[in-house]
């Protein structure tokens, strides 16, 4: 029996840099293999901003998958800032929209001259990431075969009226929490569109110590950790301010850990470790040691790392206003969230001094991911849901 | 509830079938709700040639808001659609379609995108224009498409793909329409419903008084519409003159009443009235044997239903599925493949004319009420409303 085929189209894909839709979509395809003939079509793409075409175009292989790439015919435009406070404006125009997707990149034709064409002739098509071009312009040619990962968080591009039919015209759509689903949900009174909160399966390894990473990094006394791209955009200044302010004013002794790309400036200060990227066995270590995981970034669509972390059995400190992260660890009761710097500051006491609060927490977030971030129950939500695209157009 | 109607013309000078459809229904709804509706400036479907005022008017009592056309049908349509229905083109060709087309109107789609949302329902009209196909994306979770759509190219390309996914409700002329469109874009899923039309019942009409008008003695084959070979009316002629040479053809006459485009024969068995009013239209009908209606491309067939209203049977082509469809479901008629089916159906016809007329007759009127009419289209309002 001939498998049913898969089209994933991403906007960029194989060896990049960064978290996200991309490594997500990655992911997705490694587990779904098995159960398609799978190809994937994206952009000569390595880099988010620029778009630059840095890839070969052409046919190659990624995992064993077949991967096309078109090349980028405009990157990020250099007007793109303008375009987009003059597409967040109040009184802006359609144009001003469609502009906007245009300058924000990648704009790449030749992918959707392919999913024109190939698209039709797949059983279905996943689009990953509703806000760039390729899912803006390519959902639309095959809709009847589409299922959006649409990765959405609640920011002023997404109440754009083009993105409307991006929401409402797949044949089904795969929510990575709870929370994004509501929130689309309310945005666009899509809820008649087939839909399943899918996300990923979070992989830990049996193996993590904490001593190894302590050792290894020098590393005493109690610590908080942060995992992430170390950007402003990731609330980090705050978390900075807030960590310092919390230690200068005698609090209990303890270190602020960052791991991942630094691309903004870090307080020159002891208690304040800059790692950089280390390997999945350093990050998976010092999650088994730390007081708790710390993700202060108000705009995650699904953060990974927070996953991690309760996968590891540790609790997570978040910000109250981020609708997902505060969100997930309320419903499973696996985290705290702060309103303010001084609030902040009295978790970290409160967990520090509490070790069984922050195990009794790290143990239902566990439990939690359990329930629905494990590839297999992913792969079987996958599944169901192509089952029924197909079903639709059979 | 507040209703948006959003048709590409709309005013009293404009003649087509879903304009008309259009107004009707903006009138009917109106009846119950605050209708209103969005058009703009063109009274002409091929050049869309500003004719009306933009800004906000009052038509049938409703407020209609007018906007104009920025471009109208670029002078290279016919190329552009030659190439991009049949030749090699590219993605962004057929994305250009609706704009080239015309009537493009910008204004049109600011206004939906800004003030959409103070409506419950929008009701689209038309699939093919750019108002609805770059409209309706704007205001997806409260539209209803009436998407009046033929089996023709353009229903292929890509503008319409996703517009065919999106409303909350579809409506229909008729049910051949929704299974094409079920065909083409596996949408079944979207709620629908099949509208078709209300008619108003004949007024007094003259059957004596039209043959003698006329000069018009014996039995009567009637063709009423556009006499033009677009309409099949040379097939029809030539199936009607093959049918008269017969040794066994009954005495009649064949009775082109319409706007004469093509030539006529000049035969004793077949009179051009031209033009015919509305009052010697009924007449005509009840006057006839049989109406016969040979077009392949008919999308609604008023005509039959306003002959079934004066319990005459009609004639129609097997391979018009519209027609050939209304007649299965009715039983007001048959139908013919060719020239010698013809002869064999206008015998059936003649010869079972009560009967078949009054088959027709019953089934306009339970369908065609307004009644029956007003309670499907507030099915399909509920449907967008849900």
């Amino acid at each position: 029996m001939t498998q049913p085929s898969l089209m994933v189209v991403v906007q960029r894909y194989g060896d990049i840099a960064g978290g996200g839709a991309e490594p997500h979509a990655r992911s997705v395809v490694q587990r779904l293999r098995p159960h398609f003939d799978i190809e994937v079509a994206t952009t000569t793409a390595r880099d988010y901003w620029t778009w630059a075409n840095e890839f070969t175009p052409g046919l190659t292989a990624v995992d064993d998958v077949p991967v096309r790439r078109f090349t980028v015919e405009r990157g990020r435009s250099r007007d793109f800032r303008r375009r987009e406070r003059r597409a967040f404006s109040a009184g802006h125009t359609l144009d001003d929209e469609l502009a906007f997707v245009e300058a924000q990149g990648p704009v790449a034709p030749e992918l959707l001259e392919h999913v024109d064409r190939r698209g039709r002739e797949v059983d279905h098509v996943l689009f990953f990431t509703y806000i760039y071009y390729p899912t803006v312009f390519g959902l639309p040619l095959a809709p009847e075969r589409a299922v959006l990962v649409p990765t959405a968080h609640d920011e002023p591009a997404i109440g754009l009226s083009v993105y409307k039919p991006v929401f409402c015209a797949p044949r089904a759509i795969a929510f990575n929490t709870e929370e994004e689903r509501r929130m689309v949900h309310r945005r666009f009174r899509n809820a008649r569109v087939p839909n399943e909160v899918v996300g990923v399966g979070v992989d830990v390894p049996v193996d993590r110590s904490a001593d190894r990473f302590r050792r290894r990094y020098a590393i005493e006394g109690p610590y908080l950790l942060y995992v992430g791209r170390i950007v402003e955009s990731k609330q980090c200044g705050p978390l900075f301010d807030a960590f310092a302010r919390w230690q200068d004013r005698q609090g209990t002794r303890a270190t602020l850990v960052l791991m991942g790309h630094r691309e903004m400036p870090v307080p020159d200060r002891a208690d304040i470790r800059l790692l950089g990227r280390t390997s999945d066995e350093d990050k998976f270590d010092a999650l088994a040691g730390c007081v708790a995981l710390v993700q202060p970034s108000l705009l995650e669509s699904l953060s990974i790392i927070a996953l991690e972390s309760w996968a590891c059995g540790r609790p997570v400190i978040c910000d109250v206003r981020s609708p997902v992260v505060w969100g997930m660890a309320y419903r499973a009761r696996a985290g705290l969230g702060y309103r303010s710097a001084a609030e902040l500051a009295e978790i970290c006491e409160l967990l520090i001094a509490d070790p069984h609060l922050a195990a009794r927490l790290g143990e239902s977030g566990r439990e939690f991911v359990e329930r629905t971030y494990t590839w297999p129950r992913v792969v079987e939500t996958y599944l169901d849901l192509f089952a029924e695209v197909r079903a639709r157009n059979s | 509830m507040n209703i948006l109607v959003v048709v590409q013309r709309f005013g009293d000078e404009v003649v087509g079938g879903s304009e008309g459809h259009a107004r009707v229904v903006a009138s009917r709804l109106a009846r119950t709700h605050t209708v209103e509706v969005a058009t703009t400036t063109a009274l002409d479907y091929w050049t869309w040639a500003p004719h009306f005022m933009p800004g906000t008017s009052s038509l049938d009592g409703l407020r209609v808001h007018r906007f104009p056309v920025a471009s109208g049908r670029d002078p290279e349509f016919k190329a552009f659609e030659s190439k991009v229905l049949l030749g090699r083109h590219s993605v962004a060709d057929e994305q250009d379609w609706p704009r080239r087309q015309g009537p493009h109107c910008p204004e049109l789609l600011e206004f939906l995108r800004e003030h959409g949302r103070r409506y419950d329902v929008v009701l689209f009209y038309t699939y093919i224009y750019e108002p609805t196909v770059r409209g309706l994306p704007l205001v997806p979770e409260r539209a209803a498409l009436v998407s009046t759509a033929h089996d023709e190219l353009p229903l292929r390309l890509a503008p319409y793909r996703a517009l065919f996914q999106l409303p909350r409700a579809l409506g229909f002329l008729t049910p051949e329409e929704r299974e094409l469109v079920h065909r083409t874009f596996r949408n079944e899923h979207i709620p629908h419903e099949t509208l078709g039309l209300g008619l108003d019942a004949p007024g007094a009409y003259d059957v004596d008084a039209f043959r003698t008008a006329h000069q018009l003695d014996g039995p009567l084959v009637l063709y009423l519409g556009q006499v033009s070979e677009g309409k099949g009316c040379d097939e029809l002629i030539a199936a009607w003159t093959a049918y008269r040479s017969r040794d066994d053809a009954r005495p009649g006459t064949l009775v082109l009443a319409g706007t004469i485009r093509m030539e006529i024969p000049d035969r004793r068995d077949v009179v051009a009235l031209g033009r015919i009013s509305d009052e010697e239209k009924y007449a005509a009908l009840a006057a006839a044997d049989a109406l016969v209606l040979p077009s392949r491309f008919e999308s609604l067939g008023i005509v039959l239903l306003e002959a079934w209203q004066v319990g005459t049977p009609v004639i129609v082509r097997t391979d018009n599925p519209v027609t050939a469809g209304q007649v299965t479901r009715s039983g007001g008629g048959v139908s013919y493949r060719d020239d010698a089916e013809f002869a064999d159906a206008l015998e059936r016809a003649v010869a079972q004319r009560d009967a078949l007329g009054a088959a027709g007759r019953a089934w306009v009127e339970r369908e065609c009420s307004w009644d029956a009419f007003d309670a499907r289209l507030a099915q399909l309002v509920a449907l967008a409303a849900a």
